[in-house]
């Protein structure tokens, strides 16, 4: 515990100084900001029209906010990588990996203090979108429990992303090569609903629904691994389920021991 | 204490260390010598915790630095080569982060003591990346320090430090080296031979000898060659003067080497001098110069890695010159 405390405010405090961490935060919050900007603008004409036509006047909803979380969870591919890179890929080529392992530390201490160090700082910059929420409550009333859920959601896929990439930061000491791989990975779990569709797609018509088959397998298990459809049709939509918090929280747990297990076996083969 | 008992390391089925033994005593700096890939840096891995050995046993501050690798970790301070350091924190910040993962108690003010004893207190609040190559070292040092261990391990602490600097850290792993058991690698061997008290030389995965510097010089100078230097007053003298020799009991053959010649005895229990010095009188010569031939590490290191490990030392591995045997 001690030692996760110590590498984590170490790692937290450096994010605060790194240009990468500030990039990433200032090219997320422009895009979101210019999402908000546009949608509200397209929103208030769309009431005002409606208002001219004497139908009820709509207001901002919770569409926005869903379109804010869904753009970050979508922007994963690159914010998880660029976050993770250096976190261990760098120690690994300066060498004080070496020193670290030779303190009274285990590996997992060291693996979990940096996550949760990308983790927060990826917390704080979600946090700082909530603005939206507030500025929407000036044109109408937000609906807050979907504004919760999808927080709730893109908080979860967040941390999974980023203990993804950590995998990729501990497996190269080539920070760019572990954010290329990183990004790639993210993108193919993102995209494997779109994979599921094209199969369902492939298994032949007229057979009775819920038969399966090697096309509607495939189609289930890529629906399943995918970090969207945990995300879009849960989440964003309002609806908590535990087994998408738990596909989120397993996967979390999975990428980190793996990450502990190859800096061990990096370690042991040098 | 640091114990080693038939330490064996393979990587991928080649072995780097070939089953060593050896031990380094608190209150004394032992001195691990050996050219590069002889297995040094392989060997304080394993002692430090950060590679399991293959075979064997090693404790550190009776620790087994298998089974009980925290526990290690927590009476060795080590040094990596090259010193890796974050370049991006201050020296105090450094010591602080990794006095917090030990769980010092008071890290600034500890952290503080152990900057005052390397000398660099006044730099504490430089970020590391401006610190010299020398103040980087200290550094380091302190890092070492930092826990008070009973085991201090460091690989090749020297490379890369102006003379000046190389002159301050000896003398302070030699003050270390009063309390705590000291283990540093080093290929320069007249660091060795100021600074250890005894040393371990590895070849290959291997010791080919250790002990005491000084009874290592005195194994290898009994039966050394001897050195006579004559007034020379002409070639044809030299040249009888050295067949004359040749021909005595004592004595296995006698080269000419410039206007010296050097004599080799017929045993190794033999110090040929006096009974040279006799003949050349005898024979009316002037002697100008006999001694032994100086033995420093330096020629015992060239002798012991040149050959195969099991004929090379004078005190055959993995037997133990003892000190004051």
């Amino acid at each position: 515990m001690r030692s996760i405390w110590a590498v984590y405010k170490r790692e937290l405090a450096l994010f605060f100084r790194s240009p990468i961490a500030y990039i990433v935060a200032t090219s997320v919050l422009l895009f979101v900001g210019l999402l908000f900007t546009a949608i509200t603008i397209s929103e208030v004409q769309a009431a005002l029209q409606a208002a001219q036509q004497g139908a009820p006047g709509g207001g901002a909803t919770a569409t926005q906010l869903l379109n804010a979380t869904s753009l970050i969870t979508f922007l994963m591919f690159l914010i998880a990588p660029l976050l993770t890179m250096s976190l261990i890929a760098q120690e690994n080529r300066e060498g004080t990996l070496e020193v670290l392992m030779t303190l009274p530390m285990n590996e997992s201490a060291f693996i979990i203090g940096k996550f949760l160090a990308a983790w927060t700082y990826f917390t704080i910059l979600l946090l700082v979108t909530l603005v939206q929420v507030w500025l929407a409550s000036w044109m109408g009333v937000p609906d807050y429990g979907v504004v919760f859920s999808s927080y709730l959601g893109a908080w979860l896929y967040g941390g999974a992303a980023l203990a993804i990439c950590l995998i990729w930061s501990a497996v190269t000491e080539e920070q760019v090569v572990a954010a290329f791989l990183g990004s790639v990975t993210i993108l193919v779990l993102y995209l494997s609903d779109a994979f599921a569709i094209y199969f369902e797609s492939l298994s032949p018509a007229g057979l009775e629904t819920g038969a399966s088959n090697a096309f509607t397998l495939l189609a289930a298990f890529f629906r399943e691994i995918s970090l969207n459809t945990h995300f879009q049709a849960s989440f964003a939509s309002g609806i908590l389920q535990a087994e998408d918090a738990l596909y989120y929280g397993a996967l979390i747990v999975a990428a980190l021991f793996i990450t502990t297990r190859i800096v061990e076996i990096r370690r042991w083969r040098d | 204490m640091i114990e080693v008992e038939n330490l064996v390391k393979q990587y991928a089925g080649v072995p780097a260390v070939k089953g060593i033994s050896f031990r380094a005593e608190p209150g004394h700096v032992t001195g691990f010598l050996g050219p590069n890939g002889a297995g040094k840096t392989t060997t304080m891995r394993m002692l430090t915790g950060y590679l399991p050995p293959t075979a064997g046993k090693a404790t550190v501050a009776g620790f087994d630095v298998f089974n009980d690798s925290i526990k290690v970790r927590e009476s060795v301070g080590y040094l990596p080569e090259n010193v890796p350091l974050y370049r991006d924190m201050t020296a105090r910040a450094y010591l602080e982060y990794l006095g917090e993962i030990r769980g010092i108690k008071n890290v600034r003010g500890r952290a503080d003591e152990v900057l005052d004893r390397v000398g660099l207190l006044k730099r504490a609040t430089s970020p590391i990346r401006n610190l010299s190559k020398g103040m980087r070292q200290r550094v380091g040092l302190a890092s070492v320090l930092l826990h008070n261990p009973p085991v201090i391990i460091l690989d090749e602490p020297t490379i890369g430090l102006d003379p000046i600097q190389v002159g301050e850290l000896r003398d302070l792993i030699r003050e270390l080296g009063k309390e705590h058991t000291v283990l540093f690698s080093t290929h320069i061997l007249s660091e060795a031979e100021e600074v250890c008290d005894r040393v371990v030389i590895l070849n290959r995965g291997e010791v080919v000898i250790q002990g005491n510097p000084t009874e290592l010089r005195s194994a290898l100078e009994a039966g050394g060659r001897v050195l006579i230097r004559l007034e020379r007053e002409s070639d044809q003298m030299l040249e009888a003067a050295r067949l004359t020799l040749e021909k005595m009991p004592e004595i296995s053959h006698v080269e000419l080497q410039g206007d010296a010649l050097i004599a080799t005895p017929a045993s190794a229990d033999i110090d040929p001098r006096p009974s040279i010095a006799r003949t050349v009188i005898e024979n009316g010569w002037d002697l100008v110069e006999l001694r032994a031939r100086a033995v420093d590490l330096e020629a015992i290191f060239l002798e012991v890695t040149r050959q195969p490990a099991a004929a090379a030392a004078p005190v055959p591995p993995p037997a133990t010159v003892e000190e004051g045997a």
